[in-house]
């Protein structure tokens, strides 16, 4: 019981931020929207028994990249965007297209959830903190990800720097 | 016990919020929000299947995943600010030009 | 199976309920009881002090872009540690070896960085770019 409250709870206020998130005029309200959605699927990986994977996307997602994204739309002005049209001219199209991809996955869904096994975990083996089954499995099958992860920030580190620092 | 299948629904309708604010949305900043959206719904995925199949390889491909996002993050919005700089706009439209 | 899951969460989420009903019956109450006169002293930033001028929102600086981008690459590499601080033990010399590895590739990263200045605040960015 208390499952399905806490999953359909975060569902709703998932869906519901990624709503607004899409359609605020103000860049800072659709960025708090986002902050809330990423911690609606916080709780969700919680309830999915990834605590590991909660602590990141809390740490990394919400309190990280939601960082970034507020100072940049500090870092460029505001005003300037507040009184332009904010969909595009083929918005209609675009849409029509978005839903037509939803419908078809919605409908893959659908007709493919009766192949899918009531989910039943193994008990004892998810009865282990879930940090060290990922740390086993991450650092057995998954060293050469792992470092190319690191080839992946410094990438990022230097394309920002290039990017960003040309004049101050 | 909620059927995984609940997971892809609500995966599912997120990742098509994300495409809708892709497509239709002109503010570059709030595309690249909705491209955040997109790939936390996948994440959603992986962990759901991953319970399914009782391993935790979802969850590191989620944690990759979202190691890609902060390095996108980064440089995405690294060149939003040299578009910014250099356009005077937010405006998706108005990035027309490979080199300046 | 129901339920038992999340019960060792109960009191987080009890913490959370009462967070979450306890600043929506706040603001819900003192929007609802208190009556409103505003005026244009009431809506200046700072109650005493200097008059402020100009816009608040003023664009700032990309240096704080910098610091936070940076920030948030070496967090990155900082949840990578703590699977591997959990597990070290087991994995001995590989794993050692592994992580040096990783270090080492962004300590490439950070020493780019530095010299690329983008660990200064104030001096030698500025002065570079001038001469240039």
């Amino acid at each position: 019981m208390l499952d399905q409250i806490v999953f359909y709870f975060f569902a709703v206020l998932a869906v519901i931020s990624a709503v607004m998130v899409v359609t605020r005029r103000n860049v800072v309200q659709s960025a708090i929207f986002l902050i809330t959605a990423l911690l609606a699927t916080a709780g969700i990986f919680l309830q999915l028994h990834a605590e590991f994977l909660f602590i990141v996307q809390v740490i990394l997602y919400a309190g990280g990249i939601m960082v970034l994204f507020v100072f940049v739309i500090m870092l460029v002005s505001l005003d300037v965007s507040l009184n332009q049209v904010q969909f595009n001219r083929q918005w209609w199209l675009g849409l029509l297209l978005a839903l037509v991809l939803g419908a078809q996955l919605t409908i893959a869904v659908a007709v493919g959830r009766a192949g899918l096994p009531l989910g039943e975990p193994a008990p004892a083996k998810m009865l282990e903190p879930s940090t060290q089954l990922v740390g086993r499995v991450l650092f057995s099958e998954y060293v050469l990800p792992f470092e190319i992860a690191s080839i992946l920030l410094l990438v990022a580190m230097i394309g920002a720097v290039v990017m960003a620092k040309k004049k101050i | 016990m909620i059927p995984t299948s609940h997971y892809l629904f609500l995966s599912l309708g997120l990742f098509t919020i994300g495409v809708i604010g892709v497509v239709t949305r002109r503010n570059v900043i709030v595309i690249l929000m909705s491209i955040e959206l997109m790939l936390n719904a996948v994440n959603i995925n992986l962990v759901a299947f991953s319970r399914l199949v009782g391993s935790v390889e979802g969850h590191v491909f989620a944690i990759f995943i979202i190691t890609d996002a902060a390095a996108e993050a980064a440089v995405g919005l690294g060149i939003i600010i040299a578009f910014f700089r250099n356009r005077e706009t937010l405006l998706g439209d108005e990035m027309d030009l490979l080199k300046w | 199976m129901t339920g038992n899951d999340l019960q060792s969460y109960a009191p987080l989420l009890l913490h959370l309920t009462l967070a979450m009903a306890l600043s929506g019956v706040l603001v819900l109450l003192s929007s609802l009881v208190g009556w409103r006169r505003p005026s244009t002293t009431k809506s200046q930033p700072y109650e005493c002090g200097i008059t402020p001028t100009g816009d608040a929102r003023e664009p700032f600086s990309v240096k704080f872009y910098l610091v936070a981008m940076v920030f948030i690459l070496f967090d990155v590499e900082a949840i990578f540690l703590y699977p591997w601080a959990y597990i070290f033990r087991e994995l001995r010399w590989f794993g050692f070896v592994e992580m040096i590895l990783y270090i080492g590739i962004l300590l490439v990263g950070y020493f780019y960085l530095w010299k690329k200045g983008a660990l200064d605040w104030n001096r030698p960015a500025v002065r570079r770019d001038r001469a240039s």
